[in-house]
Parts: C-alpha cells; sequence; structure tokens
C-alpha cells in the first residue's frame, strides 16, 4: 500500500490506530474459518466520520475494504481475500443509550454481545439472540450476520430485533435507516438489506435494537430416545400441539458417543437425546409449557425424561448439550460445523440423510441441532493433514448442501455465506434472485471495494 | 509441514488443532487491556500456524505478540478445542532463543541469573531479624519479588508466624529461576542444587511460601525432583493459614483476587477464602473469580519487558474492585499484589494487601483508613 494512502489513513484516525506491523497483518488474515489472506494495513476506526473518511477514499482509489468485528465468523466473512484494508470496528464500543421506556438501546457496532446484556442483566432486559460466540463476537459482527441462538424459535434471532441503523456507504455518505418506534410502514425496509449483508454493502456504525424483559422462571427437561426418528416426531408433535419452548435441542448419538468417550458424563448410549427449556414469567406459566412438552416426549417414545425445577439440576441436563462443541472440536485437528437448516417437518429427513451421508464418506458428523428452528450443526471432524480424508469431507459437504435445498432448506441459519459457502449460493438462489442480490451490490458499492469476493456477488463487476 | 520449531515438535498437533475461534479474547488480559488481537492467544496461534505450514518465517517481528503473554492460562479454560496456549509458547520460545530471536529484557534476566543469586541483581540480602539456615520445622521461602519488591509482604507472613508461635527458619535462598523456562531458558542448576541443599540441611517438614509461582516451580518443574524427593510438604502461605484461627475481625467489605498462579495452575481456590472468611463476614467476590479470575498483568515476565501493558491489565482487574465497592482487595502472591498496588489510581480508596498482611494490621489493631465506613 502506498504511504500517501497510510498518511491519510494515519491523519484520519491517527497513527495509534492504524497498522502494518506484520503481527497485526497475520492476526486480522482469517476468522474462524480456514481462510487466509493478509491485509495490507489495519485500521481501528472509532467514529462514524473516521469511517466516512476512509469509504471514500477507498471508493475513490479502487482499494478493497474489509470490515471486522472479533472475527468469529466461521465462513471467512472477515478475511480479506482481496488485501488492501480491514478496517477493524472492535474498538468502536460504546452503548450511547439503554431506554427501557422506548424499550430500545442505541450501540455502536464493537460493543461485544455479552457486555450490552451485563448492562441490561440488573434492569431484567435482554437483547436475547444469544450466539455461542456471544462472550467475543460483536454486535455490529451480530448484526451483519443476523446471528441467532438456542432460543430462535421462541424469541427470533437478530433481524427480529434491529429497529434501524447507521450506515456508511461506499463513497462516504453516511445514511440513517428505519427508526426507533416499534413499528414503521414508512418505505423499502432498508435495515433489514443491511442486516446479513456481511459488510459487502455498508459499514454499520450505529445500531438501534429492541430489547425484551428476561423472563425470570424456567423448567428444563431432557428426553432419551432409542430411534432417531422417534425424536424427530416428537419434535414435530411438540411443534404440532401449539406448545412453546423457549429451548429444543437435540444432541445426537456420534456426539453422545464423543462426549461419553472424552467426559465423565456417562450419557445413555441412546441415539438422541433432546434437550427442551419452558420459560416465563410466572412459574405457572413455564410449568403449563413443559407439561405440554413432557406429556407429548411421552407419547413419542422417550425412553427417560428427566427434568429440572432449580438452576443446579438445570445445568446438569445442560451439561450435555454444553459440552459437544467442545468435545467435537477436540476430537480432531479440524472441525467445520456446518449450519444448515430445514423446514421443521423435515428435520427427521435431514436427521437421516446425516447417517447416510457419515456411511458413504466415512466420516463421522457428531450433530447438534436448535430443532425448535429446524437449524443444525452436523460437524466435519478430520484431520487436514491427509488430502484423502479432505476431499472426502469436501463431497460430502456439497452433497449436504444439495441434500439441505432438496428439502426445502438453506444453506445457513445464522452463519452466514462469506467465503466458504458461496460457491453455493445459485443452489439455493434463483437466477433472478442473484441478478438481484447483485444489481443491488452494484448499486451501493459500483467499484466492488467492500468486503470483495464474498457471496458470490461478483459476477456483475466482471 | 516444515520442521520450523524443531524443539516444539510435540507441539505441532496442538497448534493446529487452534480453530482460530477467537474464544480465548474473553479471558485474555493482554487483549482486554489493548484490544489487539495480534496480542491474543488466537493470534499467536495464528503466527504459528503461519509458520508451520511455511507462510511466515521466524523473525524479530514476531517477538512483540510471542513473548508477551502473562502465562495466565485464561485463554485455556476458554478454549474449547483443549489448546493450551502457555505450554505451546514455553517450547516455541526455546526454539525461537535457540535460533536467536528473542526478547532482549528476558535475555538479560537469563544473564542476571547466571551472575546474581536473584533476578533483581540486588546485592543486600533482606534477613528480616529472623533466624537463617537453622534447623527448624518449617522453611520460609520469601521469594525473589517478596525479597526485594514486597519486603513488607515477606515481613508480614512471618509476624503472623510468629504470632502463631511456628517454629520456622528462613534460608540463603537464590532465584528458583522457573520464570527462565516461560521465557525461553532454563532453570540453572546451580541454584536448584544451592537450594535444595540449603533446605535439605534445616530438616524441615514443610517448606512453605508466599510466592505462588515459587511453589509450582518447586512441585512441577523437573530440575526440582531432588526437592520433592526430601519428601517435606511443600505448601503455599495461604494453605498453611487454613489450620489456624485468628482473634481478630473486620467489618470493612473484603474482596480476594485470584493470582493465576495460585487459582488456576494449582487449583488452589478454597484455602485463601476460608481464612478471609473467617476475619472478613461482610466478603464479597469479584465478578471474574476462580477459574475464571482475570489476570492482574504481571507474570511471564510480562511486568518488566512490557511495563505499560502491564500496568493496564492492572488497572482493569481493578475496575472490577470498583465495581464490587470493596474497601480492601487481598490476594495471595506478591508479584499481584506489587502489580496492582503500582496501579491503583488515586481516586481508587481500597487498600490492596496480602492476607498475612491484613491479619496483621487487625491483630496490631491499626486503624485503617476506610474504618470509618465500618458500622
Ligand atoms: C465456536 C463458535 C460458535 C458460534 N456460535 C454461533 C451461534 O450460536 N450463533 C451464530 O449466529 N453465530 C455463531 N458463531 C458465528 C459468529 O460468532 C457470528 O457470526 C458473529 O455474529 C460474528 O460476529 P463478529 O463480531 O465476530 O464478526 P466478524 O466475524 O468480525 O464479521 C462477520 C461479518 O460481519 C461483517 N461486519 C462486522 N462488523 C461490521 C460492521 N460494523 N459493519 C458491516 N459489516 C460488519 C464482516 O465484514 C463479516 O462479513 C459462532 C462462531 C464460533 C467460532
Ligand atoms: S496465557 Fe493469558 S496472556 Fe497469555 S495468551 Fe493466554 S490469556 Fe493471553
Ligand atoms: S479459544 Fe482455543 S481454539 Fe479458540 S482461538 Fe483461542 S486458542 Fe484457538
Amino acid at each position: 500500500m502506498n504511504s500517501r494512502i497510510i498518511e491519510f489513513l494515519k491523519a484520519t484516525v491517527g497513527a495509534a490506530q492504524v497498522t502494518n506491523e506484520l503481527i497485526d497483518l497475520i492476526s486480522h488474515s482469517t476468522d474462524a474459518s480456514g481462510f487466509r489472506h493478509r491485509p495490507e494495513v489495519v485500521v481501528y476506526a472509532t467514529t462514524t466520520e473516521q469511517v466516512s473518511a476512509i469509504l471514500k477514499m477507498v471508493h475513490e482509489e479502487r482499494i478493497p475494504l474489509t470490515p471486522r468485528g472479533a472475527g468469529t465468523n466461521v465462513s471467512g466473512e472477515a478475511v480479506p481475500i482481496k488485501g488492501g484494508i480491514v478496517l477493524d470496528l472492535s474498538r468502536m464500543d460504546q452503548i450511547l443509550e439503554i431506554s427501557l421506556e422506548d424499550r430500545v438501546v442505541v450501540v455502536q457496532p464493537g460493543v461485544i454481545y455479552a457486555d450490552l446484556n451485563h448492562q441490561l442483566a440488573p434492569l431484567g432486559f435482554a437483547f436475547p439472540p444469544d450466539p455461542s460466540s456471544g462472550k467475543v463476537a460483536t454486535l455490529g459482527g451480530n448484526v451483519a450476520t443476523n446471528a441467532g441462538g438456542v432460543r430462535a424459535s421462541k424469541y427470533g434471532v437478530t433481524k427480529d430485533y434491529v429497529r434501524g441503523l447507521q450506515v456508511v456507504l461506499p463513497g462516504g455518505q453516511v445514511m440513517r435507516t428505519g427508526t426507533r418506534t416499534m413499528k414503521s410502514s414508512s418505505g423499502f425496509n432498508l435495515t433489514q438489506l443491511f442486516v446479513g449483508s456481511e459488510g459487502t454493502l455498508g459499514v454499520i456504525t450505529e445500531i438501534t435494537l429492541k430489547i425484551a424483559p428476561k423472563p425470570t422462571e424456567t423448567y428444563t427437561a431432557m428426553a432419551t430416545f432409542q430411534r432417531l426418528v422417534d425424536a424427530g416426531r416428537a419434535v414435530s408433535q411438540i411443534m404440532r400441539s401449539g406448545a412453546v419452548p423457549s429451548v429444543l435441542e437435540i444432541v445426537e448419538k456420534n456426539c453422545i458417543k464423543a462426549i461419553n468417550q472424552n467426559t465423565d458424563l456417562n450419557l445413555p448410549e441412546v441415539e438422541a437425546v433432546l434437550l427442551t427449556e419452558t420459560d416465563g414469567f410466572v412459574k405457572e406459566e413455564a410449568l403449563f409449557q413443559m407439561n405440554k412438552i413432557i406429556e407429548t416426549l411421552r407419547a413419542n417414545g422417550a425412553l427417560e425424561v428427566r427434568w429440572a425445577e432449580t438452576a443446579a439440576e438445570a445445568e446438569a441436563l445442560w451439561s450435555a448439550r454444553k459440552s459437544s462443541y467442545p468435545v467435537i472440536s477436540r476430537l480432531n485437528n479440524t472441525t467445520f460445523g456446518e449450519d444448515i437448516t430445514v423446514p421443521l417437518s423435515k428435520v427427521p429427513d435431514m436427521l437421516k440423510a446425516l447417517e447416510e451421508l457419515g456411511a458413504k464418506y466415512d466420516l463421522i458428523l457428531p450433530t447438534v441441532g436448535h430443532l425448535g428452528d429446524g437449524n443444525m450443526h452436523p460437524h466435519f471432524s478430520y484431520d487436514r493433514t491427509n488430502p484423502d480424508e479432505v476431499q472426502r469431507v469436501k463431497k460430502a459437504e456439497k452433497e449436504l448442501y444439495h441434500k439441505t435445498i432438496e428439502l426445502g432448506g438453506t444453506l445457513s441459519g445464522e452463519h452466514g455465506i462469506g467465503l466458504a459457502k458461496a460457491p453455493f449460493m445459485s443452489l439455493e438462489h434463483d437466477p433472478v434472485a442473484m441478478e438481484t442480490m447483485r444489481a443491488l451490490k452494484k448499486m451501493f458499492d459500483p467499484h466492488n471495494v467492500l468486503n470483495p469476493g464474498k457471496m458470490n456477488l461478483e459476477a456483475c463487476h466482471g | 509441514m516444515v520442521e520450523k520449531l524443531p524443539g516444539s515438535r510435540d507441539f505441532y498437533d496442538r497448534i493446529i488443532r487452534c480453530n482460530n475461534c477467537g474464544f480465548c479474547e474473553a479471558a485474555c488480559p493482554i487483549f482486554k487491556a489493548t484490544r489487539r488481537s495480534a496480542l491474543n492467544a488466537r493470534g499467536k496461534m495464528i503466527i504459528l500456524q503461519d509458520i508451520l505450514a511455511d507462510r511466515q518465517a521466524i523473525c524479530d517481528e514476531l517477538i512483540e505478540t510471542l513473548f508477551q503473554c502473562t502465562f495466565c492460562s485464561g485463554c485455556t479454560t476458554q478454549c474449547p478445542a483443549g489448546v493450551n496456549v502457555p505450554e505451546i509458547l514455553r517450547a516455541v520460545r526455546k526454539d525461537m532463543v535457540n535460533i536467536g530471536t528473542c526478547h532482549a529484557a528476558f535475555k538479560g534476566m537469563d544473564q542476571v541469573l547466571d551472575k546474581h543469586p536473584n533476578i533483581y541483581a540486588a546485592g543486600e540480602r533482606e534477613r528480616f531479624g529472623r533466624k537463617v539456615n537453622q534447623k527448624a520445622e518449617i522453611v520460609f521461602f520469601m521469594g525473589c519479588v517478596g525479597q526485594y519488591r514486597e519486603e513488607d509482604a515477606v515481613e508480614a507472613a512471618l509476624d503472623v508466624m510468629d504470632h502463631l508461635r511456628v517454629d520456622y527458619t528462613l534460608i540463603e535462598e537464590v532465584c528458583c529461576s522457573g520464570v527462565l523456562e516461560d521465557i525461553g531458558f532454563a532453570i540453572h542448576d546451580d541454584l536448584v542444587r544451592k537450594n535444595v541443599a540449603l533446605v535439605r540441611s534445616t530438616g524441615a517438614k514443610a517448606l512453605v511460601t508466599g510466592c505462588p509461582y515459587c511453589l509450582r516451580t518447586f512441585k512441577h518443574r523437573a530440575p526440582y525432583q531432588p526437592l520433592r524427593d526430601l519428601g517435606l510438604e511443600l505448601l503455599h502461605i495461604s494453605q498453611f493459614l487454613t489450620q489456624f484461627d485468628f482473634p481478630v475481625q473486620t467489618h470493612l467489605k473484603v474482596t480476594y483476587h485470584d493470582p493465576c498462579d495460585l487459582a488456576r495452575h494449582a487449583g488452589i481456590y478454597e484455602a485463601p477464602r476460608q481464612t478471609i472468611k473467617k476475619i472478613a463476614p461482610n466478603f464479597v467476590e469479584l465478578p471474574n473469580r476462580r477459574a475464571n479470575s482475570l489476570c492482574c498483568g504481571a507474570g511471564g515476565g510480562v511486568r518488566g519487558a512490557y511495563p505499560r501493558n502491564s500496568l493496564s491489565m492492572a488497572r482493569q482487574r481493578l475496575k472490577e474492585v470498583e465495581e464490587v465497592g470493596a474497601d480492601i482487595l487481598l490476594t495471595e502472591c506478591h508479584s499481584c499484589v506489587h502489580n496492582l498496588s503500582n496501579a491503583r489510581l488515586r481516586r481508587q480508596k481500597f487498600e490492596i494487601y496480602t492476607t498475612s498482611q491484613f491479619i496483621r494490621r487487625l491483630l496490631e489493631g491499626q486503624a485503617l483508613v476506610a474504618a470509618n465506613k465500618a458500622p
């Protein structure tokens, strides 16, 4: 990068917030994906004005720029695959306003998810999406990936809470979208266009989020199933019954086996364990829902149903689910968590397909899933120094995506597309939809400077 | 894979197991104080992965992060993949030192211990007017920080032991030199031999120390096997004190900082709390505590080599003390007490002590600055 540009950046944000030291370039060359490419310079912005000046410059100079929060996404979304600048927003980390009256908070994009909830908890409120990376991921990253979590079936995902944004566009124009009201029918919904846009359309510099009162009562239950199909059917029946679980998670046999081999939890060696939670503001409310769910679990072949009333008992039931990721990540030197999502009624078919896929490619696919919303995380666990195994994983992954789309599902429930799933975009989105996305990209970013190379949006730029 | 780091070969598999998830940022004191991801455990692992994959040569520019780590193991407790970053760095640093890429301050520490019996190259030996190299039930090992930077903490421990009529002796101790293994060098055998011989000649049944790092070195590092072979009990002062009751209590709000070396590394969480709760019924916990304790920033040679960041880390820990509104912060490590005291801002009115220092003050009935807050 030429020194004129570096000087401009230093003059814009201050010399201490610009670095081309080797260690910073390396640490910004990747995220939680396997993709790597080093930027030429890393810039930490702290104000909207700085972001605006920088986006004006990159637009004019045609320099690629990749926005970054905490770099926890798993699909290469924050990897500067075309080099250039990484714009790190993690130091733009102020909570600007908490308004319980309006039920909104206004935050800068670098605020860490857990830090916001730490402030809200004593007030009895929360920003509910709860991604499991919440201790480190930023709210800007959450918005740009439309992050979700285990309570999505009841509380929704990030997009359900974003009321308004301040966004800087390539060229430097600053735009406000949405409102701080609970509803709005005024004009196009520009806000949602940026939710899940993975930093390809604009840089988010301020976020207005709806917050929700935090339920105070919960019940937790765990059920075991000898047959996977029974577990799948139980889930479908729970959803049909009108019950409202706040959590409905599955841990399947490969995962259970791995947990038993690597911990002393001693889970029953069954095909599936379902974990469910109900919540409310009075015990009766949570209990009413839990009774309904337990009845359905029993009617659908659950072997054993255990439930917890105290926090300590609940903790014990959660341990199987909570230990699954650490256990899976230790099975081999490489773990890749898929994020496919299918219609609720297709959950049993997907579980069956995963089993077949594992057998066909001689891979184990330990799986956990947010079954209340059809989102499943089968994990490819393999040795990346073994080329044969890598090839089998690649083939299985491709087949997995095809199967998902065939069942009417989506490539990603909450992680996003980035580089990893870019080649499969047109599997899910028809040509008209792809063209529309590319046209939007071209309109916002005519010179393709903002996070280029992602989501297969490139075609229109030649 | 290229054999770039020959001595770290045992760790190759563990280095590539880091999936770059970034969860370690939640606990890494250096990252939290600087918000510079290159300094976090993940930043270090990405570099090592690049070296192993032949994308990066080892060079001096990498020192800034590979030699800047407090060895607190906060990252290890957060890591879903079970990657033990300090253990990996210890091996990598040895390799780097071997090829001549090392932090000047750390090289200096190794050289100091070639010539001097303590890490500060101090001439005068502090004896605190106590008996030295005598026969006794217990050897009290002061440690370099205790002897030359936090003398009062050592003296307080000795005063408390006097009050308890414990039969102990000091020895003409030399630096345990354990820290050298963290910074790319090796424990000095001559220092080990000296310490072991001195301990042996006292005939003591137990060695008690206020320095959790010395304790770890004695208990776990290979060169100290001869010390362990003496069969004496190796205790931290906080463990030793649990057997006693003290005729004092305070109404002040007291909190406790878990030192990494005592807590995460040695698993000693309860002992200090047991004593503190006896003398301070109004005890409150810090938000990050026990296995999730937040490092004070002093360890791994960072206080010497990167003093600014070290102080920022201590300041961020002290913010938590403000948050819980404590009058007194107790801790059980000379390095922690030293760094935290240096970092305290004028507006922060709480006082910082080791438990022994606080017990002594209570025993002496000294008026505490914040005593007027007591009911
Ligand atoms: C172990 C693990 C568990 C995870 N669990 C979950 C989970 O339960 N649910 C879930 O949804 N995700 C999960 N994730 C994925 C990831 O944590 C989320 O996608 C998170 O929202 C990313 O936030 P971040 O701050 O790390 O963003 P980054 O990874 O830094 O960036 C993600 C994308 O957002 C863009 N971006 C970041 N900030 C801005 C901004 N201010 N303006 C414009 N674009 C921006 C980047 O360019 C990039 O495209 C998990 C990841 C890991 C490693
Ligand atoms: S040991 Fe502590 S300072 Fe070192 S990388 Fe891990 S968390 Fe950071
Ligand atoms: S938590 Fe562990 S796996 Fe994740 S980035 Fe840190 S060291 Fe690597």
